[in-house]
């Protein structure tokens, strides 16, 4: 994952590198314009990462499941389209915010029309639409899109499993559940109120239990499993 | 800053401030994961927008507007679709845009293909798409989104 990431930054630092030299006024105005994505993406991303977490740590499980989750039915479906309008920022600010409640349980369907009406219905590009391409046509597109987007919600529930879904993003988790469960008393006591440590490491892991859940480790298991997690991140 | 990100802003303000009041400890260990997600995240992200940015610059908007203005509305609606795939712009650029290709006579259909994929479509975001639900969703729901954008374009007809 690491390298995958620093060849990125470095195709892009040859790209900005050869378009320099061909015409150095032409990337001075790239930079120009990737300052101002920038700056939109500096607004919305430190609060969009402190409400995801806020809500990995302090959200009960059930009641995202009982929201958002499989069987929360149409009501479920408009909450996710109403919470989807109302947030702040491009399509990428969706992604961790919504990731965070998959992972609570919420269904593939919600997930899908969250990141779809995040980035198409917002009430004041409605306004900014309207603006430039007459009220008629805003108007028609809005009504469109909100069936579309339900639509898609279904399909992609029928599609995709939350299972594999969730498969492809925990690779590093796992990593991270193993050495947890290492650093466990092995008790299975179910003090913590999982069936036994391993399904008490993974629920760590994914963010879903505290790191103090153990209370027969006492601190020191505690203080051991926040070294990993910390360490995780980087 | 626009409305939303004010309430964004503020709802996260407030949120904070409650979980500070209740419990300092989880608040740091929140506060700790939040910065996680972030060095997680801003390499990439940065990158993306640096080629985006490159890409807007190598590829000026006039280029845009003769493909939009082709003269089969279905032709020009699937490249209208097809250019809102490929390109990511911010809403005050897009919308003002689409108004000046209209009135140089743009089909509406091509116009209203190109709004829905250049939002809800990201060709370009996929890497960070991919990064939080792996290759499959990424692709199962940009396909998805990529046939409703045909399919809201071309209900326009009827409305317009």
């Amino acid at each position: 994952m690491k390298a995958k990431k620093n060849r990125l930054i470095i195709l892009v630092g040859i790209a900005y590198l050869a378009t320099s030299i061909y015409d150095p006024k032409l990337s001075l105005e790239a930079l120009k314009v990737t300052g101002s994505y920038l700056r939109e993406m500096l607004e919305v991303m430190p609060a969009i990462f402190v409400l995801s977490s806020l809500i990995t740590i302090w959200v009960h499980r059930e009641v995202i499941i009982r929201n958002f989750g499989g069987n929360s039915g149409l009501r479920g479906k408009l909450a996710s389209l109403l919470l989807g309008s109302v947030s702040a920022g491009p399509i990428y600010a969706a992604f961790p915010l919504t990731l965070s409640l998959l992972k609570k349980g919420a269904s593939i369907g919600n997930i899908v029309i969250m990141i779809s009406s995040w980035a198409v219905i917002k009430v004041p590009m409605l306004f900014v639409e309207a603006k430039f391409l007459g009220i008629k046509f805003a108007v028609s597109r809005y009504l469109l899109t909100v069936p579309c987007i339900l639509l898609m919600g279904v399909l992609c529930d029928k599609l995709l499993t939350r299972e594999e879904v969730l498969e492809a993003t925990k690779d590093e988790e796992d990593n991270l559940k193993t050495r947890i469960l290492e650093a466990l008393p092995g008790y299975n006591c179910g003090t913590c109120g999982f069936r036994d440590c391993n399904e008490c490491a993974k629920a760590i892991a994914l963010g879903e239990a505290t790191r103090e859940v153990c209370k027969p480790g006492g601190e020191d298991v505690g203080q051991k499993i926040e070294s990993l997690m910390n360490a995780s991140y980087k | 800053m626009n409305i939303s990100t004010i309430l964004l802003l503020g709802g996260t303000i407030l949120a904070l401030g409650c979980s500070f009041y209740k419990d300092k400890k989880r608040t740091e260990e929140s506060m700790k994961m939040a910065w996680g997600l972030f060095l997680k995240t801003a390499g990439e992200i940065i990158g993306i927008l640096a080629l985006i940015g490159l890409f807007l610059t190598l590829v000026p908007q006039s280029s845009i507007k003769v493909l939009l203005g082709g003269p089969s509305s279905l032709l020009s609606g699937l490249y209208g679709a097809l250019i809102g795939t490929i390109t990511i712009l911010p809403a005050f650029v897009a919308f003002p845009l689409a108004g000046s290709l209209v009135q140089k006579g743009a089909h509406l259909i091509a116009v209203a293909a190109f709004l829905t994929t250049l939002t809800m479509v990201g060709l370009v975001t996929m890497p960070i798409e991919i990064e939080h639900f792996g290759k499959k969703f990424a692709i199962v729901r940009n396909v998805a989104s990529f046939l409703a954008a045909l399919l809201i374009a071309g209900g326009m007809v009827i409305f317009l």
